[in-house]
């Protein structure tokens, strides 16, 4: 099985553990999972995992988007902070076919809503909606019950 | 035609930018009130070689006479903009071609 996350601009501090703790889970649950970002949030990574711990594979954002085809993943995990990450996530959905994961965070609760708004009017994605900006732990608390579904 | 946008747009300077850091929403709507000729495409639909990013249906505007197409362009961290850049005129037709309808 194969899994990708994507990640949007790393402007929002919970991105990076987010992004770190998905790959280490669904490795751990037996994905062959792939980091889409782009070069900002990219060289957080690197620097974050600098032995590849976490993120064994990654690839850049725009680069991923123009050669990824339907069936080349299993499962896509999306951190959506931003307009742009909405659009960026249902796009790669819209072109992956895959069973979907949105992670919508702000800090603004009504970014939230228009986030998942976005997602959920475009996409037949799983979406979790949570106001988180420095601290990850809501968006990880829902995202292991998720997990947990995934198991089942 | 098959070309990356970006460096189209790093390279050229006969494109125009009718609004840059703004959210997809408000790129349709500009492309909608500077366009003489609306077609619509799925996310991730190749448009001239470059796959358009957004939220379905992606308009795309074509200005025949101007040999212009309008499209979006979205970079994670700097957001949405619409741009207008040249096409020539096989490059409409199979731009028309690709119409999905605005359904």
């Amino acid at each position: 099985m194969k899994a990708l996350v994507l990640l949007g601009c790393p402007e929002a501090p919970s991105q990076t553990p987010i992004g770190l703790y998905a790959s280490y889970k669904l490795g751990q649950m037996g994905y062959d999972v792939t980091v889409s970002s782009n070069p900002a949030a990219g060289k957080i990574l690197d620097i974050s995992d600098p032995e590849g711990v976490y993120v064994k594979k990654r690839v850049d954002i725009e680069k991923c988007l123009d050669e990824i085809e339907e069936g080349d993943y299993d499962l896509l995990v999306g951190c959506v902070h931003k307009d742009a990450a909405a659009t960026f996530f249902i796009t790669y959905y819209h072109i992956l076919k895959c069973k979907a994961l949105a992670l919508v965070f702000s800090r603004d609760a009504e970014e939230v809503a228009e986030f998942a708004d976005m997602v959920e009017s475009s996409t037949d994605a799983d979406v979790i909606a949570v106001r988180a900006f420095h601290n990850p732990n809501p968006i990880k608390v829902r995202f292991d019950k998720y997990l947990k579904t995934l198991e089942e | 035609m098959s070309f990356c946008l970006e460096t189209y747009l790093q390279q050229n300077d006969d494109y125009e930018i009718l609004v840059q850091r703004s959210g997809v929403k408000q790129c349709y709507k500009l492309i909608e009130e500077n366009s003489k000729e609306l077609i619509h495409v799925n996310p991730g639909d190749k448009v001239l070689g470059a796959r358009l990013i957004g939220l379905p249906p992606i308009p795309v505007g074509i200005n025949e006479d101007e040999g212009a197409i309008l499209i979006t362009y979205t970079k994670p961290c700097h957001g949405t903009a619409a741009i207008k850049i040249p096409i020539s005129p096989e490059e409409i037709e199979s731009v028309r071609a690709m119409d999905i309808g605005d359904g």
